[in-house]
């Protein structure tokens, strides 16, 4: 029982770290019908940018502030840096794009992932950078918490888990209950009739790429406060980012949150009660099912042609 | 007209293609073993390691001394090196390493080559060296059956392959005799990561374990896993050690961590591929390699201080030194040649010489040479090291 506990303690963990990288998969490709292969290497870019802002405020050994308050600004300047940089990957690399056939901006999405991972690795090296969380209040992240049986449930992960919760609220939120949120429906629901009505389209899909990104770059800063991060930990993430929002349907927000949850469980628990050299195969056949059984997703909407 | 014009055209095709066929270089020698360098002329040594990936660490420290190696050397022995390097990412496979060696084999004025770095790669690309008479000799390539026999299949790398470092054989048993007769383990868990240094050494501990009558569980992790939360749970309680030879070093500290943070007792205890103190510093956890602190050797002051202050005042790692050692050795064996070749020196002359150096004050310590019955160093040794709470390594064997 303490196993299961804690393999769903995982689950939920690296569950939410795909959740927030597969909501920005199912917003772009809810607005524009595309597939961003580039977001996985945004959530990289992040783990980057958290490693500078962390050591820019004195390192783990020694910050100049309190711990709770380096992780917040941690995770904001992972936030704002992925979101600019969303911005500028959106107006480069896909707008002059956005009246090509679909297979342009797919290939240019790929290409910027490849630009991303390798510029990245020119400029700071390919060894693995930790964000020496551990030695933060030392260990006291990972030693203090709470117990459900015998297992310890550290503070380290409620963070995380609670804080990519609390920016799915906020996300939820933001699309269900603003007047940007519902341009952004909208143009989600019919482009050109969104423009006629007088919304700005340029305007909506920068936020959204502004909205994606940055729930990028918060997963990477969560996921790197656990685990080093390197170069090429992108393409990887991004793709199974990108199964989640397929199994819960591309271009479906709560699609996306629950499809993080489950690709996380499936991963933990073929880890952890399967052969450990088998789950990014279960992972990936869990990706082949849904195509062959429910293609829209659990959340998605069947696409209706008229004839 | 038309129709003579196109079957012409179409018989030329035919006939170019025919020729290309027939021209192929052959993946023999095209480099002629009559082929001599002058001696007195600039020589190149090519450097194979991985630069990029995660065992980039490694290769970029051993490049660092590598060209402190090929500034301060050349000179003793009257010659002329240009070093090069190649990148052999070991998450891309043979493939680089192969390429590299054709294009070092192509050049006609690569005299040795510094590696490959890594076992995957000499593996892949020694048949190619030592067919164009290329002196091999790595710093850090340590699998055993790259220069013995392991059950009963043929050695993987070539006569023409050397290395300076000791292989896993000594390295796996070493660990485990270790953690028996040391610290007493009774339950052991064995990673590996589905590659080839891994699965080697790996496989030469829980061996030694087993023969032994310590009980083993061994576990087999893809080794682009970064979060270990999930393995973790499948280690006992009860284990006393986790064996856990990552190429990787952070993910050695990333393990020990998440052992604590899900309460288990056991310890990491590292191979060589984990020795990096600024990476993994974990109190408690044990680590092996192949090379003393070489700050233990007096007559090595100055040539740290040197590589320091070329490097910003760097501290030795325990990949690098090795890397200036092997290229004592090509240059020792490169001046041998020239000198029993008159000045002029052929690619398989520097194979003949390179297994007969010997170095005295050896940058690992002691004298140097090659046992005499592999391209092995003469009575190579591993070393044992516990971490200590402030991160430092401190020799306990």
């Amino acid at each position: 029982m303490d196993k299961f506990i804690q393999l769903t303690l995982n689950g939920l963990t690296e569950g939410s770290t795909y959740a927030l990288i597969a909501l920005g998969y199912s917003l772009v490709y809810g607005i524009l019908k595309l597939l961003n292969f580039a977001h996985g290497d945004v959530f990289m870019v992040g783990s980057f940018i958290g490693f500078g802002a962390l050591h820019a405020l004195g390192g783990s050994a020694d910050p100049v502030v309190p711990v709770w308050l380096l992780l917040v600004l941690i995770t904001l300047a992972g936030m704002a840096g992925c979101a600019a940089l969303g911005v500028a990957i959106e107006r480069f690399a896909y707008r002059p794009l956005r009246d090509a056939p679909r297979i342009a901006p797919l290939i240019s999405a790929l290409g910027v992932s490849f630009f991303l991972t390798y510029s990245m690795q020119l400029m700071f090296g390919a060894q693995q950078r930790d964000y020496g969380t551990f030695a933060l209040s030392n260990g006291s992240l990972y030693l203090k918490g709470f117990n459900i049986g015998d297992v310890r449930v550290p503070i380290l992960r409620i963070i995380t888990i609670s804080s990519a919760f609390a920016l799915m609220v906020v996300l939820w939120f933001l699309v269900n209950k603003t007047r940007t949120g519902k341009a952004m429906r909208a143009t989600s629901f019919d482009r050109e009739a969104a423009a006629m009505m007088g919304i700005d389209i340029d305007r909506v899909i920068a936020f959204t790429f502004v909205l994606g990104s940055a729930l990028a770059g918060a997963a990477g800063v969560l996921f790197a406060l656990r685990v080093p991060t390197t170069a090429t930990i992108g393409f990887l993430a991004g793709l199974k980012g990108f199964t989640a929002a397929v199994i819960g349907g591309i271009g479906s927000v709560p699609g996306a949150m629950a499809g993080g949850l489950i690709l996380g469980f499936a991963e933990a628990y073929a880890q952890g009660y399967w052969d450990t050299r088998w789950s990014d195969l279960a992972v990936f056949s869990l990706l082949v099912v849904f195509m062959l059984v429910r293609p829209q997703g659990l959340f998605g909407r069947a696409d209706i042609r008229k004839v | 007209m038309k129709r003579a014009m196109v079957l012409a055209f179409v018989l030329v095709v035919a006939c170019g293609a025919t020729a290309a066929a027939l021209a192929k270089p052959s993946a023999k020698t095209h480099f002629t073993a009559t082929q001599a360098l002058n001696c007195k002329s600039t020589m190149k040594i090519a450097f194979v390691t991985p630069l990029t990936g995660a065992a980039g660490f490694l290769g970029n420290e051993q490049l660092s001394w590598a060209k402190y190696a090929v500034k301060t050397l050349p000179a003793k022995f009257a010659l002329k090196i240009q070093l090069v390097s190649g990148d052999t990412p070991v998450e891309a496979g043979p493939a680089p390493a192969q390429a590299l060696a054709q294009k070092y084999v192509a050049d006609k004025k690569v005299i040795a080559i510094l590696g490959p770095s890594t076992s995957g790669a000499v593996a892949a690309s020694s048949q190619a060296y030592f067919d164009a008479g290329l002196a091999h000799v790595s710093p850090s390539a340590t699998r055993t059956s790259l220069t013995k026999s392991v059950d009963g299949k043929p050695k993987e790398a070539t006569p023409g392959f050397f290395r300076v470092v000791p292989d896993d054989a000594i390295q796996g048993p070493t660990d485990a005799r270790f953690m028996i007769d040391k610290l007493h383990a009774k339950k052991v868990v064995v990673f590996d990561f589905q590659e080839p240094y891994s699965l080697g050494i790996a496989g030469q501990v829980e061996a030694f374990l087993k023969s032994k009558g310590v009980s083993t569980i061994h576990l087999s992790v893809a080794n682009t896993v970064t979060d270990f939360s999930s393995f973790v749970t499948k280690v006992p309680s009860d284990a006393d050690f986790v064996f856990f030879p990552t190429q990787t070093p952070p993910a050695a500290q990333t393990f020990a961590q998440q052992l604590v943070e899900q309460g288990k007792k056991a310890k990491v205890f590292g191979s060589d591929g984990s020795n990096n103190p600024a990476q993994f510093h974990f109190a408690g956890s044990y680590v092996s390699n192949f090379a003393a602190p070489v700050s233990l050797f007096p007559y090595n002051k100055a040539i740290i201080a040197g590589w320091s202050k070329d490097n910003g005042g760097a501290q030795p790692g325990s990949f690098g030194p090795p890397t200036y050692g092997a290229v004592q050795v090509l240059l020792t064996a490169i001046q041998k040649a020239c000198a029993q070749g008159h000045g002029k020196v052929e690619r398989r002359a520097v194979i003949r010489a390179v297994k007969h150096v010997r170095i005295k004050n050896w940058i690992l310590g002691g004298e140097f040479r090659f046992s005499t019955k592999t391209n092995d160093p003469f009575n190579g040794r591993f070393y044992i090291f516990q971490i200590q709470s402030n991160g430092s390594y401190k020799l306990v064997q």
